[in-house]
């Protein structure tokens, strides 16, 4: 029997590429299962990829299939293994503020779904309205301009039900959100791209939506009075929800009301009312003097705004997004490296940095040779500043000369350590994050 | 395997090994005189005694990667030690072991103010960090009552928590990055002045590991700011139910408190028999709940936060007038456990964990418990996020009372575990809670943690017999070894 075949009758429903039958839509893999597998259960997975180990089928876990574009490419695989049918909340207790949700959820539908008992489940990822679901979140780690307050998904994970590569079914961390019992394997799935297991649920701390919040859109003549006015900003008392850095370009993109101003920081503060209107006192007065451009505006006005910035850096038609995690103080001066740089003045180059996570976001679009020396520069920048990079959503001609990931130092050897005893025949595609031919 | 080295430990061996130890480090920094290594028999639990063969201690993560490649080519385990202060027994050495002592590396490499990092060796005291940026206005969140003697060291390896970790979170959401002796000597760095990172997440391992995965050499710890305002409030009600109540409305309405700490009947006595700090007897419990922020926001939040105490049946709220009486709020609370040895000969304390909203609940099961087993049990607990501290009350000198004191924590912590909650929420596994782990976790689950030990050290020397209910090897992923050497709970009175 072939294992197409085989793997057709663990699962109730399945779609055969090619076959004929139209089958539910599946995105642009890049390379051409045999099969996409639906699978309802937990245990059906298992059954997956204990066959799929025994028989050394590759397999590839996806759910609102938003994010195939980050990592390296995959190699070809046996089968696609999708999450959709398992989309449901399973356990939510308000007054734990805790919540356990299937991982083919998606992020919308589970924040909606928690909504009513006024919590939120603090994370604005990149398409989140494109079908970006909760496993997909958690297995990229990407997150938006809330990381400031409350992190990213690492900091909100508290437990995992997955499946390893032999089939075995596991139940780590916890439901608590104290918990020191064994290793943190939920945050070492935060992150691994699908790789190490398929997550099948997460059990994540909630918070409590507050009561009144206030955007705050600054604009700056120059970047010396913008990185004044942003160091200023993280000295004060104050605890911002959002604190994003645009530069002039990618504030005309976003059609903010400060349009030509070399720099806009864009703020947001969730709280009481009368704490709102105190914290946007404050930064009236630790900025006096150095803005151009001071504009308050209500939740409904700036919700465009919160979804481009949560959109960023993954536009259409791009030749690469990337990256770069930096030092907090470096992420507010690269800005300027970036925007002087000559490597870059061939191109179109959109940057956002999120100063309070050292975070600095860059997209570039032009012909493919300066996008190659604007990336080999980028990737220099990070070097040079104390940090890392990414890159994503790579054109197809320049992946042979830009790289997903940058330099993972020291943790190398110890990450293939830990992928070769989670999977040793690498039936979770492990190419996402280890080059085969860089060691 | 490792009996058959024991057998060849000789005198003969041990002097070798001696002086090659005293050629890495200096004759000063190897210990082997009986009467010296006594200090090192135990950690906080000292009812597990075991005398290891050598306590060494490095200055440098040089010479730490010196120390555990000797231990490799001969074979020797090791266990890293900071203070001492653990509460599960996760310092108690082997026999025939090394205790590799981190306190000579106590020094503070770099104060980054702008960066918001401040870069330690392990052996730097806890309080000694948020000495160090306190004069421009920072601190080192996650605050053990142990913090004046702890190490960083030693909270890394149990991502310790502390009274303010509700709102900030315990150790693993303050550590950038960490320098590390890998278990077979080298050197590795992960993480470090960024606050993200790419790739397989392996600080948040290091974190909580109980120093099974490599001896940390340097740590990356973030720093954030004082509140500008900090707020203490003190409630008193008839019945523990309510102040529990309270608790989860008070998060619920969407304030995060720095802290919650709730003390029953039985500890508001004690501190009141020893230290005094004014609660009044007769309540069935205490609420410490302390707001701290921006001054407006937590302006705002006191009024709300009495209004839902008074709504949950508090017989007395008081707001603190000023530093002092805050401090006199705090004073009981503080000294709870030490009050505790002074109305009870031995007490053993466990830290289990529960969902907030099982609270009332699973105190009522410990109070059955306590009464089933004759023994008094004291509740004194981080209630914001569930952390209880069962004191469970006995007299070392009535024969048995010890061990049923031992049996009644162990069915305390199975009545968290049923409850939805884990057996550890800051005191980490160690020796002592072992033979509880598989309460929460399955053999594959187990089988799992141990593939990630092993990727770290496949020899198994790094700190053996400890948080895995029974040795496992790197051979196959899961097999077990069987006959571990356990010492025998002596007396389990804490002496703390
Ligand atoms: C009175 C009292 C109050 C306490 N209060 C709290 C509290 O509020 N919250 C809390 O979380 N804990 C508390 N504890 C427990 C204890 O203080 C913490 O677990 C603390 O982190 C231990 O630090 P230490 O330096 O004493 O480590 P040790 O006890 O020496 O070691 C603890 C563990 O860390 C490992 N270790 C030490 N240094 C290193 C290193 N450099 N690299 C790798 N592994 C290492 C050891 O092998 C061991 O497994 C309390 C203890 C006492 C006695």
């Amino acid at each position: 029997m072939s294992y197409v075949t085989e793997l057709s009758k663990m699962v109730s429903s399945f779609h055969v590429p090619g076959s004929g039958d139209a089958g539910p839509s599946v995105p642009e893999f890049g390379f051409s299962p045999q099969i996409v597998l639906y699978p309802e259960t937990v245990e059906e997975i298992s059954q997956i990829l204990s066959f799929a180990s025994r028989s050394g089928i590759r397999i590839f876990p996806f759910a609102g299939g938003t994010k195939l574009f980050l990592g390296n490419p995959v190699d070809e695989v046996g089968a696609a293994l999708s999450l959709r049918r398992l989309c449901r909340v399973l356990f939510h207790e308000p007054s734990d503020m805790v919540s356990t949700v299937q991982c083919g959820m998606e992020v919308r539908e589970f924040q909606k779904a928690i909504e009513c008992e006024n919590q939120i489940f603090p994370v604005d990822p990149p398409l989140l309205n494109t079908g970006a679901t909760v496993g997909g979140l958690v297995s990229s780690n990407l997150c938006g301009p809330m990381s400031t307050r409350y992190g990213t998904c690492r900091e909100l994970i508290l437990g995992v039900k997955a499946v390893r590569a032999d089939g075995e079914i596991i139940n780590v961390g916890g439901k608590v959100v104290k918990n020191v019992a064994g290793y943190d394997i939920p945050k070492l799935m935060v992150g691994s791209l699908g790789t190490l297991c398929v997550l099948a649920e997460a059990t994540f701390r909630l918070y409590p939506r507050q009561h009144f919040s206030r955007t705050l859109v600054l604009g700056f003549d120059n970047h010396v009075s913008c990185s004044q006015a942003a160091r200023a900003i993280l000295a004060a008392d104050i605890v911002p929800t959002c604190f994003e850095i645009l530069d002039e370009n990618l504030s005309s993109e976003f059609g903010t009301t400060t349009q030509g101003a070399k720099r806009t920081i864009l703020l947001r503060f969730d709280s009481f009312e009368e704490a709102v209107v105190e914290q946007i006192k404050e930064v009236r007065e630790t900025t006096l003097g150095e803005t151009s451009a001071f504009v308050e505006m209500t939740d409904e006005i700036s919700r465009d705004l919160w979804a481009a910035a949560r959109e960023f850096p993954f536009l259409p038609g791009v030749s690469f997004s990337s990256k770069l995690t930096l030092p907090v103080t470096a992420s507010v001066e690269a800005l300027s490296d970036i925007e002087s740089s000559p490597a870059l003045s061939g191109v179109d180059a959109l940057c956002l940095s999120r100063p309070a996570r050292g975070v600095t976001l860059v997209s570039v679009s032009g012909e493919d040779e300066q996008a190659v020396s604007a990336a080999c520069f980028l990737e220099n920048l990070a070097d040079s500043l104390g940090g890392r990079i990414m890159f994503s959503g790579i054109r197809r001609e320049l992946r042979e000369k830009v790289r997903a990931w940058g330099d993972f130092g020291d943790a190398l050897s110890l990450m293939k350590n830990i992928k070769q005893r989670f999977d040793p025949r690498d039936i979770l595609p492990g190419e996402k994050i280890f080059d085969a031919d860089r060691g | 395997m490792m009996g058959s080295q024991a057998a060849k430990r000789t005198g003969r061996w041990k002097s070798r090994i001696a002086s090659e130890l005293v050629g890495i480090l200096g004759a000063e920094a190897v210990i082997s005189a009986e009467d010296e290594l006594i200090a090192y028999e135990s950690d906080g639990l000292t009812g597990y005694r075991v005398k290891p063969v050598f306590v060494v201690l490095p200055s440098s993560a040089e010479e730490v990667s010196r120390v555990v490649k000797l231990c490799n080519r001969e074979k020797i385990p090791f266990v890293p030690r900071g203070a001492g202060t653990g509460l599960s027994g996760g310092a108690l050495p082997n026999r025939e072991g090394i205790v590799i002592s981190l306190s000579r590396m106590n020094r503070i490499l770099d104060v980054d103010i702008p960066n918001r990092v401040v870069v330690v060796e392990p052996g730097v005291v806890n309080i000694s960090v948020t000495d160090a940026v306190s004069a421009e206005g920072f601190y080192y969140a996650p605050d053990p009552s142990s913090q004046i003697v702890c190490t960083i060291g030693g909270n890394v390896a149990e991502n310790s928590g502390g009274v303010h970790c509700l709102k900030y979170g315990v150790t693993t959401n303050h550590v950038l990055g960490v320098e590390m002796v890998l278990p077979d000597g080298a050197v590795a760095t992960f993480g470090g002045m960024t606050p993200e990172n790419f790739g397989y997440d392996l600080l948040s391992l290091v974190v909580g590991s109980e120093g099974l995965l490599g001896i940390v050499t340097k740590v990356f710890l973030r720093i954030i700011k004082k509140p500008q305002v900090v707020r203490t409030l003190f409630a008193s009600f008839e019945r523990i139910e309510d102040a529990g109540a309270s608790v989860s409305a008070i998060i619920s309405s969407g304030v995060i408190p720095a802290g919650m700490e709730i003390m029953d009947n039985l500890s508001i006595n004690a501190v009141e028999s020893t230290v005094g700090a004014g609660y009044p007897r007769d309540a069935g419990a205490i609420l410490l709940v302390e707001l701290d922020g921006p001054g407006a926001e937590v302006n705002a939040q006191v009024p709300a936060v009495i209004g839902i105490l008074r709504e949950n049946g508090a017989v007395e709220i008081k707001l603190a007038a000023d530093e002092s009486e805050r401090q006199l709020f705090w004073k009981g609370r503080k000294s709870a456990f030490a009050a505790m040895g002074k109305i009870s000969p031995g007490y053993y304390v466990q830290d289990g964990v529960i969902p907030r909203s099982s609270l009332a609940r699973v105190l009522g099961e410990i109070g059955d418990l306590g009464k089933q087993y004759g023994l008094r049990v004291a509740n004194v607990f981080h209630a914001g996020d569930g952390n209880l501290h069962p004191l469970v009350l006995y007299d070392p000198e009535v024969e048995g009372e010890s061990e049923k004191a031992e049996e009644l924590s162990g069915e305390i912590l199975r009545v968290c575990v049923d409850a939805g909650g884990s057996i550890t929420g800051e005191h980490g596994v160690g020796f002592d809670k072992k033979r509880f782990l598989s309460l929460m976790f399955n053999e594959q689950e187990i089988d799992t943690m141990n593939l990630v030990r092993c990727a770290f050290d496949e020899e198994g020397l790094c700190n053996p017999g400890k948080v895995f209910p029974t040795p496992r090897t790197c051979v196959e992923p899961g097999m077990r070894k069987h006959g571990s050497e356990a010492p025998s709970p002596k007396e389990m009175g804490e002496l703390f």
